[in-house]
């Protein structure tokens, strides 16, 4: 039992995609430009060369937020969407009817259709895979050059990522909309 | 992903097609019994699925990645056989705990279906890629004997009286380049083409004549770095891009990115400079102003470690080379460049003028990292924490290799000449280096100008088709090429011009031979053996242990009826005893986890260690450390080696060299200095082509790699916005872009990342090889279109000089 999150060092990030090929390699994720559990959002560049804005173009990796309150998980008719005991938001694939009500839900676009089973995916914190194994980190943290990420034990006060987020500032994403995510933006 | 689109709009740009992924492959699937590679292009005919890890704890092999040059370590994941993922592995000090999206899609660089399979020799034409399929004896038999479209060594060396220098031998960068090299030495050819003149070369010798090394940056401990001409963000170096990022953006180290071009590397730097291409010199050049005339230099440093240092200053000052003066040629203000000599010089010695790894750009670019490094010097950054270092090394003990000398080999097919000026060199360039010029030696070979026959070559891990200026000259050289013999592990575009092809396995089917890094914090690490090599296809260590059993006594009875020595030496000590000296199997008896632990007998475990853990240095038990989940210790703070000289210059006489007298009689500028011809211009309506790396593609090496292809589907061709607008060219509307050798085409991506007057596009694409499922004609070739303006100093490939005109199709 534990309540996993994840606290992300966003400005570390420099946009190489190794958490998407070591979260695809890892985690079988269906081959695809538009299958992914977890990307890099960039904002276009603004101003006219060579008077660019280098604030307009940051790095913002994200995946699913694995909300306390996920609307995802609500909406869903048949329970397929579930919180799991350690509190990473899951999807039962056997229960999956791809109404696709879950990802218009999610206010992240943190969901995809892998057309293999026909049913809904998202990041899962690798809970198959390198959890299942007793592993303590995820394959995005494992691999980042940068070390963007700390994955953690949210109820545990001795864990990296508590102690990271009662030293550093964070901020979580649409925070206003009260789904209170897992995910914690370090400035 | 260089062109930004949303995330769920990705895929316009793309095909839908069933990509090629990992562990559930069965070899069944990719052993198609092709006879020939004519017409393997496929695409959406393979189909591939990846698949998650299994949950049991499974086991791991220590090895290290060659997707790219950094040799990063890794931990592979094996389940029944099969690689199921690649981890980093965190033991080793230079890649820290990391695996980059190249490093994670080996595992498809493994089972990529249109790997090289089997050996095979060509019934085709020259170029066309048709092949048979043969056994290793018939391959070899091949290369010694030819066949009816081509002739073998006996044929060649026979014709040549035992000019062993009538084959050339050339390789690509990685480690068992070491192993290949030992076959060219021994068989006493003359003639060794590297990758070294369309990569390092002029920034490995600007910096070795200068400081006597190409030095090391610490980034970690840099407080200011200028990061001119280099991309590290986005053309990842271990353990740069992991020291720098963490720190920029107002979290220690200040970054002054200096592109043509915003790249990624710009994005998170604290101010970009866009710079007119290939006018870095100026820009250092006044910094160096600045720097001497405010008085900001070192002086102690210079006292202690320079030579002619007076005559640089007066050099630099009574030529003016004012901020004021660089201004217009470099496109930077001149308040930016008093404010950056400043900073600069208030942050050193814990400030860098990143030396940068990379090709030549432009022709003054040798004479540039002579200005970057005396620059650096002035300042006393050299051999100091947070500084340019020179770190230390551990030991490895030499092996025995073969190196016999041949009467009739000829030496090395270059031509000295002098110029009008009566300044003397040679044919390519003022000064050859190990590595050769490439393009120079390509050249002359086409227009008949070798002093002596080069019939044909043996190619290794090495793809000249893609990887050189001027496409068209590298096809009609290999056409010419009586043999071309090459050991590759995919059928690249150079493959295709082979007359024998040998398949090597990929570098998770291999040992390679074991490798010292030196550094801050230095380090042994090896390649060991994954999985056993699928197919036919083996190590080059075996592949070469095959061939010179099959041709080394053959020739040698070709060397007894020309070699007058080899004809004394029998005479004197029997033909027994003499052929010992020629045998060209000595070097591969042993296998390379026999050599491998002979080279580390010093070190008492290291072999155990390195076998089990990949990487070993001396205390690694003590000293080694997990700090937190991301974060490992390699070495105490006090065990580092930031500083193993007292600041002195690697050079021959200790010192800096700001003046190099003997380059005077070459036609090379002793000093730095600035020429009117460096400047940058562009003819009305053309555009400068740029080129480049990206996180997620190794040139073309790494093409065909379906995982890869995922987060990048091709390349396109960047043009400003507005110059996109006015030519009514919209986002991913074909584009040809054209020089005066050739044309290509690729996909538009108009942005205001680049400048009105240039374009640019990543290296790598555009392949013509058929037996390339993905890579075929995917995007645009740069080399297609790069002219080959040869560097004067080194013979280096000049990258950036090329004017190119752009057209909607």
């Amino acid at each position: 039992m534990a309540r996993y999150g994840m606290a992300l060092d966003y400005k570390n990030c420099i946009n190489c995609k190794a958490c998407e090929t070591a979260c695809k390699e890892e985690n079988g994720i269906l081959m695809g430009a538009d299958k992914h559990r977890i990307w890099v959002g960039t904002g276009e560049i603004e101003g006219e060369y060579p008077l660019l804005d280098l604030t307009s173009n940051v790095f913002h990796p994200s995946q699913c937020q694995h909300c306390d309150d996920a609307p995802c998980e609500e909406v869903c008719p048949t329970q397929a969407t579930y919180t799991d005991e350690n509190g990473i938001v899951r999807v039962n694939i056997d229960q999956c009817i791809l109404c696709s009500y879950c990802m218009n839900a999610c206010p992240y676009d943190a969901r995809y259709v892998d057309d293999r089973t026909m049913t809904v995916d998202k990041c899962n914190f690798c809970a198959e895979t390198r959890l299942a194994r007793g592993e303590t980190t995820t394959a995005c943290q494992a691999t980042c050059p940068t070390k963007v990420r700390i994955f953690g034990d949210l109820d545990d006060p001795n864990s990296e990522i508590s102690e990271v987020l009662r030293t550093r500032e964070h901020y979580s994403l649409k925070a206003h909309l009260g789904t209170k995510p897992k995910l914690f933006y370090l400035t | 992903m260089e062109v930004e689109i949303s995330r769920r709009k990705f895929l316009q740009g793309t095909v839908a097609m069933s990509i090629v992924g990992s562990a559930a492959l069965s070899t069944n699937l990719l052993s198609n019994n092709h006879d020939s590679h004519g017409s393997s292009a496929k695409p959406g005919v393979v189909s591939f699925h990846n698949t998650k890890t299994g949950s049991d704890k499974g086991h791991d092999v220590a090895t290290l990645c060659e997707m790219c040059v950094n040799k990063c370590a890794a931990l592979a994941r094996v389940e029944n056989g099969v690689i199921t993922k690649l981890n980093p592995n965190p033991m080793f000090p230079k890649s820290k705990n990391m695996l980059c999206a190249r490093g994670n899609a080996g595992i498809q660089a493994l089972y990529d279906p249109d790997r090289l399979k089997y050996p095979m020799i060509r019934i085709g034409e020259k170029g066309e890629g048709k092949f048979k399929r043969v056994t290793w004896d018939e391959a070899y038999n091949a290369i010694l004997n030819g066949t009816d479209k081509f002739p073998g060594l006996s044929t060649i060396l026979e014709e040549e009286e035992d000019n062993r220098s009538s084959m050339l031998f050339c390789a690509g960068e990685g480690m068992a380049e070491h192993t290949f090299k030992q076959f060219y030495q021994a068989f006493g050819s003359a003639n060794w083409l590297n990758h070294a003149s369309i990569c390092l070369q002029t920034v490995a010798s600007g910096y070795g004549v200068t400081l006597g090394s190409y030095p090391q940056a610490d980034l970690e401990n840099a407080e200011y770095i200028i990061m001119a001409g280099a991309n590290r963000a986005e053309a990842i170096v271990t353990p740069d891009t992991m020291d720098l990022f963490k720190r920029t953006k107002g979290r220690g180290a200040k970054m002054i990115c200096v592109d043509p071009r915003f790249t990624n590397t710009a994005a998170k730097s604290d101010k970009w400079l866009a710079i007119k291409p290939g006018t870095d010199l100026a820009f250092v050049l006044a910094l160096t102003y600045v720097t001497l005339t405010e008085e900001l230099q070192n002086n102690e440093y210079i006292e202690a470690h320079f030579n002619d240092y007076e005559k640089y200053k007066n050099s630099i000052i009574e030529n003016k080379y004012t901020p004021e003066w660089a201004e217009p040629i470099t496109g930077i203000k001149a308040e930016d460049i008093y404010t950056i000599a400043r900073e600069f010089a208030a942050a050193a010695p814990k400030a860098v003028y990143y030396p940068g790894r990379r090709s030549t750009f432009a022709k003054n670019d040798f004479q540039l990292r002579r200005a970057m490094a005396i620059f650096q010097a002035l300042h006393g950054a050299i051999d100091t924490k947070g500084g340019l270092i020179f770190g230390s090394k551990l030991k490895l003990k030499p092996h025995e290799g073969l190196q016999p000398l041949y009467e009739k080999a000829q030496a090395r097919a270059v031509i000295k000449s002098t110029d009008k000026e009566g300044h003397q060199g040679y044919d390519d360039c003022a000064v050859v280096s190990g590595g050769g010029s490439w393009i120079g030696w390509r050249n002359r070979f086409l227009e008949d100008k070798m002093p002596y026959k080069v019939r044909g070559m043996f190619c290794y891990k090495h793809n000249p088709m893609m990887n050189m200026p001027n496409t068209q000259k590298t096809a009609e050289m290999l056409r010419k090429m009586d043999l071309v013999v090459t050991i590759d592990t995919m059928p690249s575009d150079t493959v295709m011009y082979a007359d024998v092809v040998l398949p090597e396995c990929t570098y998770l089917e291999r040992t390679d031979p074991v490798k010292t890094f030196g550094g801050v914090e230095p380090s042994i690490a090896v390649r060991n053996k994954v999985i056993d090599p699928m197919f036919e296809s083996k190590p080059v260590m075996e592949i070469l242990k095959g061939l010179t059993t099959k041709i080394s006594k053959p020739l040698f009875e070709i060397s007894k009826k020309f070699d007058e020595e080899i004809q004394d030496m029998i005479d004197e000590d029997g033909e027994e005893e003499t052929y010992t000296e020629f045998n060209l199997t000595l070097p591969f008896l042993h296998t390379q986890e026999e050599l491998n632990h002979h080279v580390v007998s010093g070190y008492p475990g290291a072999a155990e260690k390195l076998h089990h853990d990949g990487v070993f240095y001396p205390n690694q038990d003590t000293y080694y450390k997990q700090l937190a989940a991301n974060q490992f210790q390699y070495y105490p703070e006090n065990k580092k080696s930031y500083s193993t000289r007292g600041g002195k210059p690697k050079t021959p006489s200790g010192k800096v060299e700001c003046l190099i007298g003997s380059f005077a009689s070459k036609g090379i500028d002793p000093m730095p200095v600035w020429r009117d011809e460096y400047e940058f211009s562009v003819p009305k309506g053309k555009f400068k082509l740029l080129t480049g790396r990206h996180a997620q593609f190794t040139q073309s090496g790494s093409s065909n790699n379906a995982m890869l292809r995922d987060l990048m589907p091709e390349n396109f061709v960047w043009i400003n916005k507005r110059v996109a607008a006015e030519k009514g060219i919209k986002f991913a509307d074909m584009i040809e872009v054209s020089s005066s050798i050739g044309s290509t085409r690729l996909k538009a991506y108009p942005t205001e990342k680049i400048a009105p007057d240039q374009v640019f596009f990543i290296h790598g694409f555009g392949e013509e090889s058929e037996a390339l499922t993905w890579a075929y004609k995917n995007g645009g070739n740069d080399n297609a279109i790069i002219e080959d303006t040869i560097e004067p100093v080194y013979g280096a490939a000049a990258m950036h000089e090329t004017n190119v005109s752009i057209k909607k199709v």
